[in-house]
């Protein structure tokens, strides 16, 4: 028997559709450097940029989502699964949570465990694929406690800071989320 | 690496354009006359879903103008072989990849084909593309329950019928019975 839990939530997060409220909290996000120390994008974020990136009804080939707690209803991110490929049933994951009191919280974990298994089990992926900064230990502590294997490293593929970085490419088959 | 890694003999890898006497590419603009020809051609579209009125060259044309093969809408021209004479058309329509399902629709337009073997190989190489290529699970059609041929046909590649809609269709004066046809992944013979 299959238990009949909600797609969309974990133990400590709900994922949610943004709405138009959500955007002045993800545009500071976006645009506070310790927030933005391990993401990619490296210029500042308008406010327009953020709504485009965000208002989008999420859908096959752009599984971006709100993250909210399930506590108190507090928006502390937004996670996705994006350029899915239904050939290969493939996607690449991007994850932040912006607010900063819930990091080290158990948070960024339970995200990444309710939007692998949305992944799997609502989208029917058969992989999903991130990139994550070699120096990022935390990140990829929590990638690897979930089920992600290290596949690769891309040397030098980011410049940032003034130097270059590496990008470690991990991935998480279908049955092995943890 | 998992097990042992020992060389397996590569098999040769097969074009999954091709089966055994026809070949699907994309459809080009000059192939308008013919379809024009075979879907004003009651005797083609007796059986087909919606040609029920005549259609225009205007319409023919927009229809070869639509973007594709893709994953949302993998149509093709099917030619022969042998001559590379256009001989008809078969699509693959999905809606939501996460389904990984795709409805069938083909026809053989050109009669001198009919009962050849024609459709059969069709239906047994874009069922393949489906699978191989397309990764699906799932593969349905309709067809009319007194299309007998259709239905020996899909019956022989490996679909199984699964349900009847009773009267789903009216044409010639009256209604008839459609038959719902599938095939998963592994049961294409």
């Amino acid at each position: 028997m299959v238990a009949r839990r909600s797609p969309f939530e974990g133990d400590l997060v709900r994922l949610r559709a943004h709405e138009s409220e959500d955007i002045p909290i993800a545009h500071s996000w976006f645009n506070d450097a310790e927030v933005r120390q391990y993401l990619g994008r490296q210029y500042p974020f308008s406010i327009a940029a953020v709504r485009e990136r965000a208002m989008g009804q999420p859908e096959y080939k752009h599984a971006l989502f709100a993250v909210e707690t399930l506590l108190d209803g507090r928006l502390i991110g937004d996670v996705g699964l994006f350029a899915a490929y239904p050939e290969a049933r493939a996607a690449t994951l991007g994850i932040q949570i912006g607010d900063k009191s819930c990091w080290d919280g158990g948070y960024g974990t339970d995200t990444m465990r309710t939007v692998c298994r949305f992944g799997f089990e609502m989208m029917n992926l058969h992989r999903i694929e991130l990139d994550v900064y070699a120096e990022n230990a935390r990140a990829r502590h929590v990638y690897e406690k979930i089920g992600f294997r290290l596949e690769g490293c891309r040397r030098d593929a980011i410049f940032k800071y003034g130097r270059y970085h590496d990008l470690l490419v991990m991935a998480l088959l279908e049955g092995e989320l943890r | 690496m998992n097990g042992p890694t020992e060389e397996q003999p590569r098999e040769q890898p097969s074009s999954p354009f091709e089966g055994a006497l026809i070949r699907l590419r994309a459809r080009e603009p000059e192939d308008e006359q013919l379809l024009f020809t075979w879907f004003n051609d009651p005797e083609v579209t007796e059986f087909l879903g919606g040609e029920r009125y005549p259609i225009s060259r205007a319409t023919q044309r927009e229809f070869l103008a639509r973007p594709g093969p893709n994953y949302e809408s993998a149509g093709f021209a099917v030619e022969t072989l042998a001559d590379r004479r256009l001989i008809g058309g078969v699509d693959l329509r999905t809606s939501d990849p996460a389904n990984r399902s795709a409805t069938l629709g083909i026809a053989i337009g050109d009669k001198t084909c009919w009962d050849g073997g024609y459709g059969t190989d069709t239906m047994r190489t874009v069922c393949r593309f489906g699978f191989e290529v397309m990764n699906l699970h799932r593969i349905q059609l309709t067809t009319s329950a007194a299309n007998l041929r259709a239905r020996r046909v899909y019956e022989k590649v490996g679909f199984r019928e699964e349900g009847i809609l009773r009267d789903d269709r009216f044409t010639r004066g009256r209604y008839f019975d459609t038959v719902v046809m599938g095939l998963l992944e592994g049961e294409l013979r």
